[in-house]
């Protein structure tokens, strides 16, 4: 592992299990595009842990800060287009 | 089975995702088993527009696709009136394209997959338009020319699959067309191609450029280097700004029959004819070796009508005709991707999760054209 010292774990809590797995499971479909990162998913009941390692520091924040933007999108995604919240438009 | 002649025809769902240049499309569209024609449910768009003299780089453009795309696609269902329980199966643009934007797109489309529990199937982007420019002019079984900012394709169908007859062999048409945009500063709204479609209409002079057709093949980096060098000749325009005065004069390109300085407007006719005219031999060469009169032509350039009319004229010599759409359909959109990925999943094709990626590259030929005979 000395050959990615840089390293940072991220946790982010969601509201349920399920939405957890989602994010986890969508998330990493794509792989990481730099032989100089490791990146992992995993959930943990209702959160997500993603851990990145990488062989610079500037590696590392571009790709941590790639995956922020994939999940803010994804978390909008959650709180707009998920099953029961457009139930509730419709009803509404 | 209790089939009865008064029963209604079982209608399919898709919900169509684009976003693999600076177009975002989603697109709602319905299918009948009885084969009546495609219903558009909704077809949403919204353009990333980068400032005159720019391109738009991938990563601004994925920061666009992601900024827009729930918005989009809550808006869809809401104008549409289709509930999630209605969709049938999520189709998203596997490629080809750029790939930031290509997956700031599909990322979503997983998540909606498996948010909704619905099937999830990735679409060439080539394939859907030549399925939605079937679609909706009705053309039997044309020669297709792809033209786009990403794409210059002359394809013809055989045997389940759409196969390359010819191509542009370094960058796209539409690429060359938005490129020299750039070079002469043209405003990128609504589209660099469009609007130098209407400069070109006061051009006049008709210079001779580079002519590059190989073959079944054509190419555009020689005709555009050539383009942009007679960019810097042109006459100073009266609006130039007078405080950056060049070090040397320089004598502008004259008309050699009037002497007349050459206007942007000459460069733009210039150009369009030279490289509509390659456009038209080589798709008339696939005509030829296919046998076919009918040219069907997709793709953003597709909405340029003077390439419409040069195309109109050869097929009709030929004893044939010119199919094409409008920009609701020519132009990158959601509902081609809905429409030929709910062509696929009926057939039984479905994506599985884990590979539900996206590729920069991906052959129009690759495709397995199975809802065709």
């Amino acid at each position: 592992m000395s050959a990615f010292p840089h390293a940072l774990t991220v946790n982010i809590p969601l509201p349920s299990p399920r939405l957890a797995s989602i994010l986890s499971e969508s998330l990493a479909v794509d792989e990481e595009l730099s032989p100089h990162v490791h990146r992992t998913f995993e959930t943990d009941d209702s959160t997500l842990v993603v851990r990145y390692s990488a062989t610079t520091a500037r590696m590392l924040r571009v790709s941590t800060n790639g995956v922020f933007e994939s999940i803010k999108t994804l978390l909008e995604t959650f709180q707009e287009l998920d099953v029961d919240v457009l139930e509730k438009d419709h009803d509404a | 089975m209790s089939p009865t002649s008064t029963s209604p025809p079982r209608r399919f769902i898709a919900l169509g995702l684009e976003g693999s240049a600076n177009k975002l499309g989603v697109g709602l569209i319905a299918h009948f088993s009885d084969n009546s024609p495609a219903q558009i449910l909704s077809n949403l768009r919204d353009t990333f527009i980068s400032p005159p003299g720019e391109g738009f780089l991938p990563k601004d453009t994925a920061k666009h696709h992601r900024a827009w795309i729930v918005p989009l696609i809550k808006r869809t269902l809401k104008e549409s009136g289709v509930k999630v329980k209605d969709i049938d199966v999520i189709c998203y643009t596997k490629g080809p394209g750029m790939g930031a934007p290509l997956q700031s797109v599909a990322v979503v489309a997983r998540t909606l997959s498996k948010l909704w529990d619905k099937p999830i199937v990735g679409v060439n982007h080539c394939v859907g338009h030549i399925e939605m420019g079937r679609e909706i002019t009705g053309a039997q079984n044309p020669v297709v020319l792809y033209v786009s900012g990403g794409n210059t394709q002359v394809i013809a169908y055989a045997e389940q699959k759409y196969r390359i007859f010819g191509e542009a062999l370094d960058i796209a048409v539409g690429n060359c067309l938005d490129r020299f945009a750039r070079t002469l500063n043209i405003p990128n709204d609504p589209a660099p191609g469009y609007n130098i479609e209407q400069l070109a209409k006061s051009g006049k002079v008709l210079l001779e450029l580079p002519y590059t057709v190989k073959g079944m093949d054509c190419s555009f980096s020689g005709i555009l280097a050539y383009i942009d060098q007679l960019a810097t000749q042109l006459a100073p325009s009266s609006d130039a700004d007078s405080t950056t005065k060049s070090k040397q004069e320089r004598k502008p390109l004259l008309d050699p029959a009037t002497n007349n300085p050459i206007t942007p407007a000459d460069l733009c006719f210039s150009l369009q004819e030279t490289v509509f005219g390659m456009l038209v031999e080589i798709t008339e060469r696939a005509m030829a070796h296919v046998g076919s009169s009918q040219v069907l032509i997709v793709g953003g350039v597709g909405c340029n009508e003077r390439l419409q009319e040069m195309m109109g004229e050869m097929a009709r010599e030929r004893g044939g005709s010119v199919y094409a759409t409008d920009e609701r359909f020519c132009i990158d959109n959601g509902i081609m991707i809905a429409h030929a990925g709910l062509l696929a999943w009926r057939t039984g094709f479905e994506t599985k999760f884990e590979d539900t990626t996206c590729t920069q590259r991906f052959r129009t030929d690759e495709v397995h054209v199975a809802w065709r005979d």
